[in-house]
């Protein structure tokens, strides 16, 4: 593949798009259809639009990410005039989502940036992650090398357009002129369904292991009726359990099913088809051209290549913490095999994966002890028949209160995403901490679940 | 049979409310209050406490508008299961 992203964005492509074929399909989102053509003079008209209201390069502009045309038009008009996209979550409360994009106000985001994507730390505090246009175009290259993203393929995006698992697919679809089908999660599965039925040569998506889950516990049988039209699925953003891997192999025998090794700091690394007759739990394949991964001493993946993040917003010393001469360091546990196939052991901090979304569990902590009669309360994981793992909030009340969890939902619903609420909940005598007082989470780890 | 009715709403919402304490199972509008994951929690948990088959193609708004049509819904299944 020739590499010419070094002087060029994504949204030159469209531009090259609208020339060459201008009334290819490059959006679809239930009953409305986006050319090339119509995309590229929607978002130079949005960008002048944009720009005559104030809007300067390298202003950071935050925007609810849609699964909609209108969003993505956004999206690429502001990149057109250099400004920096921070997609949040479409169900932020208004509180959080003010106070981010008043912090971001501040800032003017270093040449080259495109996204400000926020992520969750240990200390539970977000971080923006920088990613530059040239890191874009990387990870795209490394999805049409690493997985046969081609022109001819219509690819169903059905995850949230602010998280680099669903954003990611974007890229290389509008890098080659191929066809986004946007739904809105899977809660209209009939709708998702129907994407499939889309008339492109070849169909593909991304599932979060969540959504693997639910699909083949409630919908094997239609999903088997498509063993023909789906070229490939990617999952990713969390582990997907051996199980499941085994049924979705047997579900779609002809298809390409691929587990990827991914974080929004390190961008896209490396993906292993486990469709391949092997189907090894746990493996994620080798580096992709523009990705390099070491192991270190202590055996936390360490990544090198043009897809990694350009920092923190705002905050160069946990850039620092990371990222030293171009290498970033992460808080994964992995090994490389002698095949140099790289194998996920699990992680070396708190922070706990939910359906591809990071959440600290102090954070969700720090949010419930504000409730009322609350004395104690720790969040851990647990398992969870549909999501496979949950956030379960353990709480000690004070003495002759009992714990009523649709209250305290509500509670947090007030102050965390939506994904940061723990399904669960056990009132508890008293919560483990250790020595120093701090809450025990090893404990918890060896608790067996139900 | 009204008590029967009564009794399985409230098995049914005692079940959900807890499975999905975020969800208000009084609204009129139960559907549009649900994710996918609310969706997916709500078919398992009655297949598995009622023995009925339950598919993605039941979740459709009509059959998860409020909590009686969700109790409808179960019935229809479990009648069905008996013929």
């Amino acid at each position: 593949m020739n590499s010419e992203y070094e002087m060029m964005m994504l949204e030159d492509y469209i531009a090259r798009h609208a020339r060459q074929w201008p009334q290819k399909t490059a959006i679809v989102c239930g009953e409305e259809r986006c050319s090339y053509e119509e995309l590229n003079r929607r978002a130079s008209e949005r960008a002048r639009a944009l720009r005559d209201t104030g809007v300067r390069p390298g202003q950071i502009v935050c925007l609810r990410a849609y699964a909609s045309i209108d969003y993505l038009t956004t999206y690429f008009a502001l990149h057109q005039i250099g400004a920096v996209v921070a997609p949040l979550e479409q169900d932020m409360p208004e509180t959080a989502f003010s106070r981010i994009a008043s912090q971001l106000e501040g800032y003017e985001a270093p040449e080259g940036i495109a996204d400000v994507l926020y992520t969750t730390g240990t200390t539970g505090k977000s971080k923006g992650v920088m990613i530059s246009h040239r890191a874009i175009l990387a990870n795209a290259e490394n999805l049409i090398e690493g997985q046969g993203f081609s022109q001819d393929l219509a690819f169903i995006v059905s995850g949230p357009l602010s998280h680099i698992g669903s954003l990611s697919k974007i890229h290389p679809m509008i890098f080659l002129g191929g066809t986004i089908i946007l739904v809105d999660g899977l809660k209209d599965i009939n709708r998702f369904f129907s994407a499939f039925t889309y008339p492109a040569h070849k169909i593909a998506t991304f599932l979060v292991p969540a959504a693997i889950r639910i699909l083949i516990q409630l919908s094997a049988d239609r999903l088997a009726a498509l063993a023909d039209r789906i070229d490939f699925i990617e999952t990713g953003a969390s582990a997907i359990s051996q199980a499941d891997m085994e049924v979705l192999c047997r579900l779609l025998p002809k298809s390409r099913l691929y587990n990827t090794y991914a974080s929004t700091e390190t961008g896209i690394i490396s993906t292993y088809d486990y469709n391949n007759g092997h189907c090894i739990p746990g493996c994620l394949g080798r580096p992709m051209s523009h990705s390099k991964i070491i192991i270190t001493q202590e055996g936390l993946i360490a990544c090198k290549g043009d897809t990694l993040m350009s920092g923190y917003i705002g905050d160069p010393e946990r850039t620092a913490a990371i990222l030293r001469d171009g290498t970033l360091f992460t808080s994964d546990l992995g090994l490389i095999d002698s095949e140099g196939m790289l194998h996920l052991r699990g992680r070396a901090d708190d922070v706990i994966n939910v359906g591809g979304f990071k959440v600290s569990p102090t954070e969700v902590e720090d949010a419930a002890m504000g409730f009322p009669e609350m004395k104690d309360c720790i969040c851990i994981a647990a398992n969870h028949p549909v999501t496979g793992k949950a956030l379960k909030l353990l709480v000690e009340m004070a003495p002759g209160i009992q714990l009523n969890k649709r209250a305290v939902a509500l509670y947090l619903k007030q102050r965390l995403e939506n994904y940061k609420i723990p399904m669960l909940y056990e009132q508890v005598q008293r919560i483990a901490r250790t020595f120093n007082g701090k809450p025990d989470r090893k404990h918890y780890q060896q608790r067996p679940f139900e | 049979m009204n008590n029967d009715m009564d009794n399985m709403k409230e098995e049914i919402r005692t079940l959900l409310e807890d499975a999905l304490p975020l969800v208000d199972f009084d609204s009129d509008f139960l559907f549009s209050e649900l994710d996918s994951l609310g969706v997916t929690t709500i078919l398992m948990l009655l297949s598995d406490k009622y023995g009925i088959r339950l598919e993605a193609s039941d979740a459709t708004p009509r059959n998860l508008k409020t909590l009686e049509s969700i109790v409808a819904m179960v019935k229809g299944k479990l009648i069905m299961n008996n013929e």
